[in-house]
């Protein structure tokens, strides 16, 4: 499967909220976490767009 | 109600207002006598006047019409729920216009001296030391307001009766000082200046345990908590010579993070990226999805504001009735991101 890299550049406190929230088990990882908000995002705009 | 215990009565006549203490635990009831007459309103802590009910904190919270089971709030960075609204018959208030001031009526009307709200909180207030550089904008309450499709702030005529009232809970030992608003020349109290009746009472357990809990951070910071904890008295302003910046969290570092999407993911991606924001580079399509979208989908409304306002601390300030405060979080969100520099990665 072809894979792209995109690089996110984000500052101290935008990682301490990711790695809170990766503390409270919502994913494993950053990146895991950083793939699952794109999912949940694209899924919610996706209804969005259908209503 | 009628088991409140009433502690004191007071009629603010025309052009009057009046400087009340009410103590942690009493009501204040602001009361229509004849109906149409527009209350404004401010509170400070009683034990320490640097700390006020601030508008735009209010605003923020709870929108532009604040009501029964809203709060009053003190400016940052105290952030504290001063007042409680326990009732309000009317359900029509304004945070959005400021208090009238001396300098509308002369502008707009030539009057040398007119009754305008800033200088009637400033004679009130005068009875416990302030200055007319302490009134600070004022909570409209039964002013009719609303904002047009072009932005701008309008008012209306109000529809109180005789009776209409609202009543106030003070969570602290506060100064309440509501005024008669001055403006008989405009809509706000319909062309007309009216009595108020002000009662306090003892509220009583009932009344009490109507009020939600606030959160108690340790960002409501107290002058304990101010690296300058000292009150300026004199007018001047002089540079510090010993001044050293100490600003929270600086120098901002920023980290790449790469990561890997795959072909689905990254449909999903250029599904939803906002290069109306961020721009897009027509050359490697791919590439650009990456400038900066997923970290407002990740920081401004993705999985990590979702856990985080409701993880952590467990504060999430929608609870508080504040249905404008999340959307405009959700505004500040896209703000913040719209701020974030972004760089293209590879592929």
């Amino acid at each position: 499967m072809a894979e792209t890299v995109v690089k996110l550049r984000l500052n101290q406190q935008q990682l301490e909220l990711m790695d809170r929230t990766i503390a409270q088990g919502v994913a494993p990882d950053r990146v895991a976490l950083v793939r699952l908000a794109l999912r949940e995002y694209a899924a919610a705009h996706k209804a969005d767009a259908s209503r | 109600m009628s088991s409140r215990q009433v502690i004191s009565e007071f009629t603010l006549e025309p052009g009057t207002g009046k400087a009340i203490e009410l103590l942690k635990g009493q009501i204040l009831r602001i009361e229509q006598v004849e109906g149409g007459q527009c209350a404004d309103f401010n509170a400070f802590n009683l034990h320490d006047y640097k700390e006020f009910m601030h508008c735009g904190r209010t605003r923020t919270v709870h929108g532009f019409h604040p009501t029964k089971g809203t709060f009053m709030w003190s400016a940052p960075p105290r952030e504290r729920a001063m007042l409680y609204i326990l009732e309000d018959t009317v359900g029509r208030n304004d945070v959005l216009f400021p208090r009238c001031s001396a300098y509308v009526y002369e502008a707009s009307y030539g009057f040398a001296v007119h009754t305008n709200c800033h200088d009637i909180q400033a004679e009130a207030q005068r009875e416990y030391g302030l200055t007319p550089d302490d009134v600070h904008d004022s909570f409209n309450l039964f002013m009719c307001t609303g904002v047009d499709d072009e932005g701008h702030a309008f008012m209306t005529r109000q529809t109180t009766k005789k009776g209409d009232h609202v009543d106030l809970l003070a969570l602290m030992d506060v100064l309440a000082v509501p005024n008669v608003c001055g403006a008989d020349v405009m809509k706000t109290s319909n062309f007309a200046l009216k009595p108020l009746k002000l009662t306090v009472f003892a509220a009583t357990e009932a009344d009490l345990a109507q009020v939600p809990k606030t959160p108690v951070l340790a960002s409501q910071r107290t002058p304990k908590d101010f690296r300058n904890p000292v009150i300026k008295t004199d007018r001047p302003l002089r540079r510090d010579p010993a001044y050293r910046p100490e600003f929270p969290n600086t120098p901002i570092v920023v980290t790449d993070l790469p990561i890997e999407l795959s072909s689905d993911e990254l449909a999903m991606f250029n599904a939803v990226k906002r290069s109306d924001i961020y721009g897009d580079d027509d050359a490697a399509a791919a590439v650009a999805a990456a400038r900066g979208d997923i970290r407002g989908l990740i920081v401004g409304e993705g999985v990590i504001g979702r856990a985080s306002s409701t993880g952590g601390t467990g504060v999430n300030e929608t609870t508080h009735r504040a249905p404008r405060h999340a959307q405009n979080r959700t505004e500040q969100g896209r703000k913040a991101v719209q701020r974030l520099t972004s760089q293209p990665g590879h592929t």
